[in-house]
C-alpha cells in the first residue's frame, strides 16, 4: 500500500508482542495528558509537597544548615516514623486530585463515539483493555505516592547515621501496601465512574459522591443504630486506619484510632470490595455489541 | 491462504443467538466458500448480530459459527487478529487527528510503531483522505467518517475484512470510490470479504455470494457467479424481417427460441454459443436487431424471490 503506488497491499511486516500491546492504550493516553497545561501544572504541584519533604529531611540532617538557620531547638527536627505518616496522607490527597482530574476520561472518550468496538475487534480483549487504561492511572499515581515516598526514605536512610535505615526498613512495606490499596481503589472507581459518566465535571463530582455520600450514610447508620459499623462506609478513614495500623501509629496526624472498633481486615476488606464493584460495572459497561434492531 | 483454501470462509452449525431473552438468530446453517461474501436482510432481519457473533462479540446460546476454519467463540482472539472491522455506527475517538487514530488502531493490532505510522499515512492517502489526514476526526463529514473507518480497517492488513454497511451516508461519486476501492482491495489480494448491507447494488458490485437474511433466519444462499454464468445467455431481442428463418437458424445453433408479436424474440442459448453468432445469424437471414436487452436475474429478484419464499414457508408455519 506504498503512498506512491496507490494499492493495497497486505502487511507482512514483525508483530509486537499480545502481552505488551495494553500499552499501547497506557502510550496514546499519557501523549493525550500531557497536552493538557493545567494536567502538568497539577503534576507538578502534587510533587511540589515532596521537595518540601525532602528539603525537611536535608535540614534535619545538616546541622551546619541548621546553624546557618539559627535553628537550635532540640528535637525540632524528627524524622521518624510519623513524618512519613504526614508524607502519605499528604501524597495520597494529592494522588486522589490527580485522579479526579485525569480518570473521568479515560474510558469515556472510547465510549462517546462508540470507538470501543474498534478495540474489541482487534486480538484485544476487554481485560486488555482495562488494564491498559489502568496502567495510566497506576503509573501517574505511583509517581506522586509510594515512589515519592521511597525516595524520601532512601534520602533520609542515606543522610542520617546510626543504623537509622535498618531500624526503619520495615516501613517499606506499609508505604507501598497502603500506596498500592488506595491505588487500585481509586484507580479501579475511577474507571467505573468513567465508563458510567460521559461528562467529565459530572464524573469528577460523582467521585467526590462516592466518597461523601456513603460515609454520610455510614455516620446516619450509626447514629440511627448506636453502632460504629457504618464507618466502614467511609472509605477515607478506612484507609487512614489501614495506614496508621502500618505504620504501628494509634494517634498524630491520623488522629485517635481505636483499633478495637472497626478491625482492620475489615477496612482492607470494604477498600477490597470498592475495587470488586468497581470491576463489576466495568464489566457491565465495557461491551462490543452494538444496537440489535428489530 | 492455505487456510482459506482448506476451510471455507464462513461455515455456521445450527447457530442461535440469543440476547435479552430473545432468540435473534434462528439456528443458521450454511457454508460460504466465496471470497466475498455479501449479507442481506431488510432491518432486523439479524446481520448485525451475526457480524458480532462471527467477531466473538456475542456468545452462540446453540451451534457454533466458523470463519477461515477458527471457531468464532472458541478461537475469538486468534480469529480476530486476522480480521479488520469497519462497523456500522459511528466508531472514532472524535479529538484525535485521522492519521493517529489510524495509527493507534494499526498499533493495537499488533504493528510496531514506526510501521504503524507508515501504514496509516499509506492507508489515508489510499481511501482518498490524505489532505484531511491531520484534522480531528470530529471535523470530518459523515461520509469522511466512513473512509477514516475503513482506513483503521484495512491499515493493518487484515486477511478477513468485514464492512458493516460500509456505504451508510456516503454521497454517489464516495459511494462509487469505496465500492472500487473494495474490489481492488479483493482482486489485489488474498482478503476475504464479508459485506453486510441493505443496498444490493453494494454486494452485486463486490461479492461473489451471498446470505439473504429474514427474521433471523436463513431466507437463502446464492452465489452470484454461479447466477450471473446461468444467466449470462438470456437475450431479449427485438427484430424486424424473416423471424421464422431467424429463429430457425438460432435452433439450428443449439439455441431456444420462443417468438412473441411485433417480432420480439427471447432466446435461451447454450453455454457454447457467443453472442456475436446471433448478430451472424442475423445478418445471414438479413434480420435488424432493433434492441437487445442482455437481461439476467439481478441481484433485487433474487432477494425478492428469497424474500417471497420466506414469507410463504413462515405462512405456512
Amino acid at each position: 500500500m506504498a503512498v506512491y503506488k496507490r494499492r493495497y497491499n497486505a502487511y507482512t511486516g514483525s508483530l509486537t508482542p499480545p502481552w505488551s500491546r495494553f500499552f499501547v492504550l497506557t502510550r496514546y493516553a499519557f501523549a493525550d495528558l500531557f497536552k493538557s497545561r493545567f494536567f502538568v501544572l497539577l503534576l507538578v504541584l502534587s510533587l511540589v509537597p515532596t521537595l518540601l519533604f525532602a528539603s525537611y529531611i536535608f535540614i534535619a540532617n545538616n546541622k551546619t544548615a541548621q546553624l546557618l538557620m539559627q535553628l537550635r531547638t532540640a528535637g525540632l527536627f524528627s524524622v521518624e516514623t510519623q513524618y512519613f505518616v504526614i508524607i502519605m496522607m499528604v501524597q495520597t490527597q494529592a494522588a486522589f486530585l490527580l485522579n479526579c482530574w485525569v480518570g473521568p476520561v479515560l474510558i469515556a472518550g472510547d465510549l462517546t463515539n462508540g470507538a470501543l468496538p474498534l478495540f474489541l475487534s482487534r486480538p484485544f480483549s476487554r481485560a486488555d483493555y482495562v488494564l491498559g487504561k489502568f496502567a495510566v492511572l497506576g503509573i501517574l499515581l505511583s509517581a506522586v505516592t509510594w515512589v515519592p515516598c521511597l525516595l524520601l526514605f532512601s534520602l533520609q536512610a542515606g543522610l542520617a547515621k546510626g543504623g537509622w535505615m535498618w531500624t526503619h526498613l520495615w516501613m517499606i512495606v506499609p508505604i507501598v501496601l497502603c500506596s498500592a490499596i488506595w491505588i487500585l481503589m481509586l484507580s479501579l472507581l475511577s474507571l467505573a465512574v468513567s465508563a458510567w459518566v460521559k461528562l467529565r465535571i459530572v464524573a469528577t463530582g460523582v467521585i467526590f459522591i462516592t466518597f461523601l455520600v456513603p460515609a454520610g450514610l455510614g455516620e446516619m447508620f450509626n447514629a440511627i443504630m448506636g453502632t460504629y459499623w457504618g464507618r466502614l462506609l467511609n472509605f477515607s478513614e478506612m484507609f487512614r486506619l489501614i495506614l496508621a495500623k502500618g505504620f504501628r501509629e494509634r494517634s498524630g496526624p491520623l488522629g485517635s484510632m481505636d483499633w478495637n472498633e472497626i478491625p482492620v481486615p475489615a477496612a482492607w476488606g470494604m477498600l477490597i470490595l470498592v475495587c470488586f464493584v468497581s470491576l463489576v460495572i466495568l464489566n457491565a459497561r465495557l461491551r462490543a455489541r452494538e444496537t440489535v434492531r428489530g | 491462504m492455505i487456510g482459506r483454501m482448506m476451510n471455507p470462509t464462513i461455515e455456521l452449525n445450527g447457530l442461535e443467538v440469543q440476547l435479552g431473552g430473545r432468540t435473534i438468530l434462528h439456528g443458521l446453517t450454511g457454508v460460504l466458500k466465496s471470497r466475498a461474501i455479501g449479507l442481506l436482510g431488510p432491518n432486523g432481519a439479524g446481520k448485525s448480530t451475526l457480524i458480532n457473533t462471527l467477531l466473538g462479540f456475542h456468545s452462540p446460546s446453540k451451534g457454533s459459527a466458523r470463519v477461515l476454519g477458527l471457531d468464532s467463540h472458541t478461537s475469538g482472539k486468534a480469529l480476530r487478529s486476522l480480521v479488520g472491522y469497519m462497523p456500522e455506527n459511528d466508531a472514532f475517538i472524535s479529538k484525535m487527528s485521522g492519521v493517529r487514530f489510524v495509527r493507534y488502531m494499526a498499533e493495537i493490532s499488533g504493528l510496531p510503531s514506526n510501521q504503524a505510522m507508515e501504514r496509516a499515512h499509506e492507508a489515508f492517502v489510499y481511501v482518498g483522505l490524505g489532505e484531511a489526514r491531520y484534522r480531528p476526526l470530529g471535523t470530518y463529514s459523515l461520509g469522511m467518517k466512513q473512509l477514516a473507518k475503513f482506513a483503521q480497517a484495512i491499515a493493518h492488513g487484515p486477511k478477513v475484512l468485514v464492512l458493516d454497511e460500509p456505504t451508510n451516508g456516503m454521497d454517489p461519486p464516495a459511494r462509487k470510490r469505496l465500492i472500487e476501492l473494495i474490489r481492488e482491495i479483493r482482486e489485489a489480494s488474498d482478503i476475504c470479504l464479508l459485506l453486510s448491507s441493505h443496498l444490493l447494488r453494494d454486494v452485486e458490485e463486490t461479492c461473489d455470494e451471498v446470505l439473504i437474511l429474514r427474521n433471523g433466519q436463513i431466507a437463502s444462499i446464492c452465489n452470484l457467479v454461479e447466477e450471473r454464468r446461468a444467466n449470462r445467455k438470456f437475450l431479449e431481442l427485438e427484430t424486424i424481417g424473416a423471424e421464422a428463418t431467424f429463429t430457425s437458424t438460432l435452433e439450428g445453433l443449439g439455441c431456444e427460441c420462443a417468438v412473441f408479436s411485433n417480432g420480439r424474440i427471447k432466446v435461451v442459448m447454450p453455454d457454447s454459443i457467443e453472442i456475436r453468432e446471433v448478430f451472424k445469424a442475423a445478418a445471414d437471414k438479413g434480420v435488424q436487431i432493433r434492441r437487445m436487452n442482455h437481461r439476467r436475474d439481478s441481484l433485487e429478484d433474487i432477494f425478492l424471490n428469497a424474500m417471497e419464499q420466506a414469507g410463504a414457508q413462515n405462512g405456512r408455519i
